[in-house]
């Protein structure tokens, strides 16, 4: 019986709010050192969901899961987008160093498709990281995915609007994310195992279009006030 | 020379009771639709006799199943049963319509003595749910009469074979009708009778032919067989007397096929990576579905998963009469060329492999894609999609000799509907297509809107300004 608390502790599936404790759980790190510190010196917990909410793309969440999209390319491991909102650009991507031949872009029709697919994509030792845009879920089925995260050993980050963010979800990980200023990442640790949430830590992302900080914008000439519209 | 022989009184029963449980009495009639054939046990047993009109038949069983003999068809049947028979013995010939002669002489010191070749044979036999009257005999056509009258023993002792011969009547000899009756005139009544008459009274007064098929019978006149060689390519039929409205109705068919191919390509240590399946309806064009997997594959667990989603996803638009399993791609096995000692490599292909086959069989094949770079300046013909393909060996591209593109690109380009608060790079000026008419001169900017996310604008000939991707 004993045993059996034991390991319910070291997986931090129960925590006790009183004290910090180290976890054993299996992650992948972020690739951001400040991230990292946040979520308990872990990371992107493997075999279970991560959530990122956020309104609108374009504000550096690609480049959030961009250095475990190299690891995994680079070990040979397959990575998968389902349903992404745009065409992911290969040549940005190849760019970054992403390993395209291990990369797999899935459409699917309609939500139970969606789910099908990635409860497989999930399951298959192949796997090293989905990336998946659901629009919208019930919590039966985010629940339905956690179980089959859990069936596997990857990294699998839902990307859903940030007004879910109101919603319970059984995900193990729950990032809100918002643009800040120079163009960085604002990262708001909504829900995190193993401790007390609330977490906050600004990214700097700018260099996702080789803008350096302190540089004056290097427009040659301000187009916009002139005849422009 | 020692001469096994087949006779399958009755193949294309077996062969329609073996793809479907039936309850009800069962015959096949010949082409006019006139007369019995064949009947099942359970026809039997209601008195239905082979050669009993069919009236006649109606008339004891109402509720009979009829099924019309069709040559071409029982020749494809024997064919399959000499492909599997192959797998045993390798000089093989078919005797259409319903015999199979083997050479077994050259056999008896791989299997060690008759017997074990004749047990061998019988084992094969029952696994297919087949009934097949076996012979031996020195001669082919030897073989062939014991057989077909239910004489075969299994006994390579000349004075034995010779003796049962003997006993035949002639009608079972399989002579000329006109030469039969003749030699009946005469007062000869079996087999052994005729084989006493001097031969040169016989090649007289009857006929050369009908001397020349006693001394084949006898040996004494050679008869070659020509070898039988198996088509390069795999083809099951399974009919089916109820017609069948479920899929599970043909899942059952399918096991048994599917089993079948697996033994066949283990056998030719071959795999294949697409299957033809075609569904044919009573009174519409026949469904034909083609299954893919993305690898060399041979296991009928697998096959069969696969055909299960197809069929989930395309329900059965007719009832179906019979099905066909045809394939014709084969693909040499590679050998495992496992990394490490404990080839896991190996298994993470394959891993790979059932995972794109699952997804494909059930999202369509298009759903799935692989993304490529292509050599072009202009954004939306910079990129390709592909087939999903294993990688073998990673591309060699240099990332520093690409220039800066946002991750995000819009299916085409938006118009642009806030002001820009940044303007952070540009104008980069892109201009071609002339040379295929789709023409494109932009000039583009990395602007950061209102709500924080970083655009990759354009400004066109006419100064309209577009969104065409996002920095994610």
């Amino acid at each position: 019986m004993s045993e059996l608390l034991t390991t319910l502790l070291q997986d931090a599936r129960v925590w006790q709010g009183h004290r910090h404790r180290t976890t054993t759980q299996p992650a992948e790190t972020t690739g951001f050192q400040a991230l990292d510190n946040q979520l308990g010196g872990l990371g992107w917990p493997r075999g279970a969901l991560s959530e990122c909410l956020l309104d609108a793309s374009g504000i550096g969440e690609l480049q959030l899961v961009m250095p475990l999209m190299k690891r995994m390319t680079e070990t040979g491991k397959t990575v998968f987008w389902l349903n992404p909102p745009h065409t992911p650009y290969a040549p940005a991507l190849a760019r970054e160093g992403v390993g395209l031949d291990n990369l797999v872009v899935i459409h699917t029709e309609d939500t139970s498709d969606f789910l099908w697919t990635l409860e497989n994509c999930l399951r298959s030792p192949v796997t090293g990281l989905v990336l998946a845009w659901p629009g919208k879920l019930a919590t039966r089925d985010v629940r339905r995915l956690q179980l089959a995260s859990e069936a596997g050993q990857n990294v699998c980050v839902l990307f859903r609007e940030r007004r879910q963010a109101e919603q319970n979800s059984p995900a193990a990980l729950r990032l809100e994310l918002m643009p800040d200023a120079q163009q960085g990442l604002k990262v708001n640790v909504l829900k995190r195992r193993g401790s007390w949430s609330g977490q906050r830590c600004t990214l700097a992302m700018a260099h996702r279009a080789d803008i350096r900080v302190q540089e004056a914008p290097r427009v040659v000439q301000g187009p916009w006030p002139g005849a422009a519209r | 020379m020692l001469w096994l022989y087949l006779h399958f009184p009755h193949l294309l029963l077996d062969h329609v009771r073996r793809s479907q449980p039936i309850e009800n009495a069962l015959v096949i009639v010949e082409g006019t639709g006139q007369h019995v054939l064949q009947a099942c046990p359970l026809a039997q047993d209601l008195g239905i006799q082979p050669g009993m009109r069919l009236k006649t038949a109606l008339g004891l069983a109402p509720e009979l199943h009829i099924l019309q003999a069709d040559q071409q068809q029982q020749a494809q049947l024997l064919e399959e049963q000499a492909r599997w028979l192959y797998h045993y013995v390798a000089h093989l010939t078919p005797a259409p319509p319903d015999g199979l002669w083997a050479e077994v002489s050259s056999l008896q010191r791989l299997y060690g003595g008759l017997a074990a070749i004749w047990q061998t044979v019988e084992q094969a036999l029952a696994e297919h749910q087949l009934t097949a009257w076996a012979a031996l005999g020195h001669t082919p056509l030897a073989a062939r009469l014991l057989a077909r009258d239910g004489k075969g023993e299994c006994s390579a002792d000349k004075g034995h074979i010779t003796h049962a011969l003997a006993q035949l009547p002639l009608t079972a000899a399989e002579f000329d009708k006109t030469d039969c009756t003749r030699l009946n005139r005469l007062g000869l009544e079996t087999l052994g009778d005729v084989f006493a008459l001097p031969q040169k009274e016989l090649a007289r007064r009857l006929s050369p032919e009908l001397l020349a098929t006693i001394q084949k019978i006898q040996g004494t006149r050679p008869d070659p067989r020509a070898p039988w060689q198996p088509p390069h390519r795999f083809r099951q039929r399974a009919d089916f007397i109820q017609e069948v409205e479920h899929t599970q109705g043909l899942l059952f068919a399918l096991q048994r096929i599917l089993a079948e191919l697996e033994d066949d390509l283990c056998w030719r240590q071959q795999d294949t990576d697409t299957l033809l399946l075609v569904l044919q309806h009573r009174h519409q064009a026949p469904t034909r579905l083609r299954l893919r997997t993305t690898g060399p594959e041979h296991r009928a667990e697998t096959f069969m998963k696969l055909i299960r989603l197809k069929l989930d996803q395309q329900p059965l638009s007719a009832p179906v009469v019979s099905l066909v399993l045809v394939v014709r791609r084969f693909i040499s096995r590679e050998a495992p060329g496992g990394q490490d000692l404990l080839g896991e490599t190996q298994d993470l292909n394959e891993a790979w492999h059932t995972l794109i086959s699952r997804l494909q069989a059930r999202l369509g094949e298009q759903a799935l894609t692989q993304l490529s770079p292509r050599p072009d300046h202009r954004p939306e013909f910079a990129w390709s999609a592909g087939e999903v393909k294993r990688a073998k060996n990673p591309g060699e591209v240099n990332p520093q000799a690409l220039p800066r593109r946002p991750l995000w690109l819009l299916p085409g380009p938006c118009p642009l509907t806030e002001t820009p608060v940044a303007w952070f790079s540009g104008p980069e000026r892109i201009s071609g297509g002339w040379w295929d008419g789709q023409r494109v001169h932009r000039d583009y900017y990395i602007a950061q809107l209102p709500g924080g996310q970083l655009a990759w604008v354009f400004r066109d000939t006419q100064n309209a300004w577009f969104v065409h991707g996002w920095f994610g």
